[in-house]
């Protein structure tokens, strides 16, 4: 295989991650997957943007903005658009649509805010998109740093699952009724993992901007592949969004060579349906719970 | 003037007059004021109604959001469009051809949704839009990329080509008959198992529905639908292209639902027409739409979950309520006759074991049930009596062992084909479907003694409507005989906790099973409801069905159970006639905690 | 006589339009073990789930040492010092018994010494626990399960326990480590709770019983004279009179 070939699946197979790991925080304690969460990825990337193109800010100065604004919006939009419906029925489905129609009305007002045309970023000093060559690859320092940072994160992520504010949320995923008896209150959770999984969202996108160009485009096309990613993965498992991530970004990668770019789209559908019919739980997801 | 309007509103006819009354006014509409532009839209509103007629069977009965019908629309209008042109194919065949295929992706984005949850099929359909929105720009050999289809000729009839009133009046009758035939669905066995699918799998499975048929079911003939719709699609516009389908087409049929309100059966018809009625407002915010539509779903969801009929039908009871005049329908009548005998079933539980984890809830179990006789097993909680009932079931896998219902093998069968096969049950916590009344809850219980296709219960043949008035007749003779006929018609949500567990048991009835399990019936029933059980059994047990009764409550065991079988911890403690068992030391010490004794009472 | 610990007044509560329970009114002093007995179905559950705020009362009061507590929510009620094991050993099957003992510190403002003795506390009570930090709580036996479940529920010092059915499924020699364990524990001052079917070796324990049939209180006193009446005959065979 070509070995530019290799880090450009990688490298797209990280932030594809990234998005699962944002998918997986909100997931754990609610139950609910935010359908929003491709565009609040966008957002974070737009304000980044913005922060450095427009007003000259620092690039950790304007990552620190999306990450605050975009984990605010998260929790703006559990209180509006989640928590109300949750309320009425805790398993009922509602929130696929509320959380759809978040995403449209914040594709809406993006668009119209900051128009349709991409804005380029730079990466931070002293990392840069221009490429060397390693290993027989052609690579960039920038994607090294990303590659290593969603690495560093998914195990960051994991560990904190191993505290005490972790194991409560898996507590709650588990059995909701127990966590409450336990003096655990999942409307808490669920609004601190909305305003988590807001920030990573974020970090997910201004981390893509400097390869992908920040653009209103980003929020469905990295929804899709992020659900994918996650559902291969296993929901709720970070390893296996790593995984599974690193194994879309190749898929489509290679789709994009052998078929062409348009049919990129397709191959990582074609993935996931294969691998949801052989493991409808993912590489490393758990069964839900019995119904009787 | 109130007294005015309670004779009208109580016109038996008023629903179906003011219906005919308004299919009139639109066949007739289009010779008076029929110009070029309002029958395009008039049409183009018409195959909308239809793909949000189908989107509503999946979404608002069956509970399945799909992200892709507009997708499905694209699929058919394409399978349509390029036969007729390149292939010169007329529009009957090509119409088939566009059902087809899109049937059949709608198949394909199913399969996984059938062992996931709900809101993976939302995503996988986005998914699916997304790639054929994709596939009809890339796959320039098939599709001509973005010039699209030109030139798709009008359908023809006997060498007449329709005009484009006549494709008005053609696409008019389809609503028409979609929206008959769905109503006629609707209210047959397959609306009731939809429903229940969505509401309570459990209850579904339990009265014999399969899962996954009955979503095969929804999913592909709410894909057919699109697909019709989306051959008109094409013959309405002659011509196609990757535009016609923007990426929110899909969303405009969600919301077109949710707006008319989501499982009621004119939802999609007021959707639509709404929809159409603020044409200018839309194009002078073209803009804002995704805005619009979005904090349209959001504000619905949030306040007006059932939509604006929905909406209207709070308003309309209100109204009655006022008014005085009843707001419960009332009972259908059907033809009365005898409650037939049923043939009990052998039930024979062979050396079964269960483990959950580190505990073992069932260990090496025997239970032998002859045909016809009322079997109790006792226990003290925990003691496994549940866990055997669901393993008999079918819910719980057997782990070691072998369970036969007369004989034949069942402990590797689904719970729904052991349903088929004459086991009946009832369970702890009544599993009824809260928003269905108490007859169709009922009448659920009739899925499998009811054999007609879907296409005669839609078509309304007089063979299924034979058929839905005998169970209809059952239906209402079981009710009757626990004491529920006066309610039959309310919200079984609204039955108090007694009564629900009398409608549970004769909506097992009603699929005659040969051999009932019942799961702690007496369990929070008063006094009054108490006594109406013992009676209940006793007449079960006169028309022949081998009854399993899982029960705490000793005395009414002691009365009508022949056998008994105590269970402690998972094993068999004893097993035998009841005075036998209940003066049995053991049994005694492990599940009265020695204090309570029964038989006293001469058993 | 001073005010009970908790003192449940006139309360109705059920599940949505169903209602369970009507007009119960229960006391428990500090110190005492009270158990609750009556049929499957007669509400005990129910009872419990509305005292730790799962279920809303429709009417009625709950006042725990002073302080109302009906409407609360769940964790504010645990806050308050009332823990309740609820029916089938509600446990967090897929974590280690020692992430188990942790989660019942959640929310709890102990040092790190002090979670240690409490640690050292639950260790005492249940030895079993010490051996086995890292299994599974799923992979547990029915006694052991019970067993972690009361320390989980333990761990935060509460005031008061419920404990529902404990001997739930066990076997007779566990239910005896069960039973040994609570009266342990009333010694060291914690009051409890106790729904139980083994009527008879509630009555053993216990200071008071309450008798529940359909969803009301039809008696109460000292086991004793429980055990002398007709209540619990009635109680469970549901005859009239």
């Amino acid at each position: 295989m070509d070995p530019d070939l290799i880090v450009n699946g990688v490298v797209a197979g990280s932030l594809y991650a990234l998005v699962a790991m944002g998918f997986n925080i909100l997931y754990r304690p609610t139950n609910v997957f935010n359908f929003a969460q491709g565009d609040l990825v966008m957002l974070g990337a737009m304000i980044c943007a913005s922060a450095m193109a427009l007003w000259s800010l620092p690039w950790f100065v304007g990552a620190a903005l999306a990450l605050a604004a975009v984990g605010l919006l998260g929790l703006i939009e559990e209180r509006i658009a989640v928590a109300p419906v949750l309320r009425r029925s805790a398993s009922g489905h509602a929130w696929v649509i509320t959380t759809l129609s978040f995403s449209m009305i914040i594709a809406n007002l993006v668009g119209r805010i900051w128009g349709p045309d991409p804005i380029a970023v730079r990466p931070p000093p002293p990392l840069t998109t221009e490429t060397f060559e390693l290993f027989g690859a052609n690579v960039s320092s920038y994607q090294i740093a990303l590659v290593a940072a969603t690495i560093a994160l998914a195990a960051g992520v994991e560990s904190f699952y191993r505290t005490r504010a972790g194991k409560a949320v898996m507590a709650v995923a588990e059995d909701r009724e127990a966590a409450l008896l336990r003096g655990i209150a999942p409307e808490s959770l669920s609004r601190w993992s909305f305003l988590f999984g807001g920030a990573i969202a974020a970090l997910a996108g201004v981390l893509a901007a400097p390869l992908l160009y920040a653009s209103i485009g980003l929020g469905p096309s990295l929804l899709l592949k992020g659900f994918a990613t996650a559902a291969v993965g296993g929901i709720g498992s970070n390893r296996g969004a790593l995984i599974a991530g690193y194994v879309i970004g190749l898929v489509e990668a290679l789709a994009a060579v052998v078929l062409s770019p348009g049919y990129q789209m397709a191959a990582t559908f074609a993935v996931m349906l294969i691998v949801l019919l052989i493991r409808p739980h993912g590489l490393f997801g758990h069964p839900e719970a019995r119904s009787v | 003037m109130a007294s005015t309007l309670r004779a009208l509103l109580e016109w038996p006819h008023l629903r179906r007059g003011l219906l005919i009354g308004l299919c009139v006014v639109l066949y007739v509409a289009p010779l008076a004021v029929g110009t070029e532009y309002r029958l395009f839209i008039a049409t183009q509103m018409g195959v909308y109604i239809l793909v949000a007629i189908g989107l509503n069977l999946l979404n608002g009965y069956g509970g399945q959001v799909s992200l892709g019908h507009g997708a499905l629309v694209a699929i058919g209008a394409y399978a349509a469009a390029l036969t007729m042109v390149d292939l010169h194919w007329s529009f009957w065949p090509a119409a088939l051809l566009a059902m087809v295929m899109a049937a059949g992706v709608g198949l394909l984005m199913a399969l996984p949704a059938f062992r996931l949850s709900t809101w993976y099929f939302a995503l996988i359909t986005l998914g699916f839009a997304e790639v054929i929105a994709g596939l009809l720009t890339e796959w320039r050999a098939l599709t001509h990329g973005f010039a699209g289809v030109v030139g798709i000729p009008a359908p023809k009839a006997f060498g007449y080509a329709f005009t484009a009133r006549d494709l008005y009046w053609f696409v008019l009758t389809l609503v028409v008959l979609t929206l008959v035939g769905m109503a006629n669905l609707l209210n047959s066995r397959f609306g009731r198992a939809l429903v229940a699918v969505r509401d309570n799998p459990v209850a579904a499975t339990a009265s014999g529905v399969s899962l996954v048929r009955i979503k095969i079911f929804a999913f592909v003939l709410s894909a057919a639908v699109a697909g019709l719709a989306g051959a008109l699609f094409a013959v309405q516009k002659t011509v196609i292209t990757p535009e016609d389908f923007p990426a929110d087409f899909s969303v405009f049929f969600l919301l077109v639902i949710v707006l008319g309100g989501s499982g009621r059966l004119a939802g999609p018809v007021v959707g639509a027409l709404v929809f159409f009625l603020v044409p200018e407002l839309l194009t002078a915010l073209q803009s804002w739409r995704l805005l619009i539509y979005g904090g349209a779903l959001l504000l619905l969801m949030l306040y007006a979950p059932h939509g604006l009929v929905g909406a209207a039908e709070g308003l309309w009871k209100k109204l009655r309520a006022r008014l005085g005049l009843p707001n419960i329908p009332p009972t259908p009548v059907a033809a009365d006759a005898p409650i037939r005998a049923i043939d009990g079933a052998q039930l024979s539980v062979r050396d079964v074991s269960k483990r959950f984890g580190g505990v073992a809830a069932l260990a090496s179990v025997d239970l032998d049930v002859a045909p016809g006789v009322t079997h109790a097993i006792v226990g003290p909680n925990g003691s496994g009596k549940t866990t055997l009932l669901n393993m008999i079931s079918g819910y719980y896998r057997v782990d070691q062992g072998a369970i036969a219902v007369e004989g034949r093998r069942t402990e590797n069968l689904a719970p729904h084909a052991i349903a088929r096969a004459g086991v009946g049950r009832t369970f702890q916590t009544p599993r009824l479907l809260p928003h269905l009344s108490v007859l169709e809850n009922v009448l659920l219980g009739a899925f499998t003694a009811e054999k007609h296709s879907w296409l005669s219960a839609a078509l309304a043949l007089p063979a299924a409507r034979r058929e839905q008035q005998a169970s209809l007749a059952e239906a209402l003779r079981y009710l009757e005989f626990v004491g529920l006929r006066e309610r039959a018609m309310e919200l079984a949500g609204e039955l108090p906790h007694g009564q629900q567990r009398l409608a549970e048991i004769a909506r097992a009835l009603v699929g005659r099973p040969k051999l009932l399990m019942l799961d702690e019936p007496a369990a929070g029933l008063s006094l009054a409801e108490l006594d109406r059980l013992g009676e209940l059994i006793a007449a079960i047990r006169g028309i022949g069905a081998t009854v399993v009764i899982v029960e705490h409550h000793l005395e009414l065991v002691a009365d009508i159970c022949s056998r008994v079988t105590a269970l402690e911890r998972g094993a068999v403690l004893a097993s035998g006639a009841p005075q036998d068992v209940f003066s049995d030391q053991a049994v005694v010490s492990a599940y009265m905690g020695a204090h309570v004794r029964i038989g006293e009472k001469g058993a | 006589m001073s005010a009970p610990l908790l003192d449940v007044q006139a309360v109705d509560a059920g599940y949505g339009h169903v209602g369970v329970l009507r007009g119960v009114s229960l006391q428990v002093e500090k110190g005492a073990i009270v158990a609750l007995v009556g049929a499957n179905g007669a509400g005990k559950s129910t009872l419990l789930k509305t005292i730790s705020g799962v279920l809303r009362p429709t009417a009625g009061r709950i006042v725990f040492d002073g302080a109302e507590i009906s409407g609360l929510a769940p964790h504010r009620i645990v806050d308050a010092g009332l823990m309740h094991v609820a029916e089938g050993r509600r446990l967090f099957r897929s974590q280690s018994v020692r992430d188990n003992l942790e989660l019942g510190l959640y929310g709890g403002r102990l040092d790190a010494a002090a979670e240690a003795r409490r640690y050292e506390f639950v260790y005492e009570l249940f030895p079993m626990l010490r051996e086995r930090p890292d299994h599974r709580a799923g992979v547990l036996s029915g006694g052991q399960q019970q067993m972690l479940a009361i320390a989980q529920a333990l761990m935060r010092e509460p005031r008061l326990l419920m404990l529902d059915e404990p001997s739930l499924g066990l076997a007779p020699v566990i239910v005896d480590q069960v039973i040994g364990a609570i009266e342990r524990l009333r010694a060291e001052g914690v009051t409890i709770l106790l729904v139980e079917q083994m009527v008879d070796r509630a009555l053993d324990i216990a200071d008071r019983a309450y008798v529940f049939q359909n969803g009301v209180v039809i008696g109460h006193g000292a086991p004793a004279d429980i055990r002398g009446g007709d209540l619990i005959r009635r109680a469970y065979l549901g005859a009239a009179g």
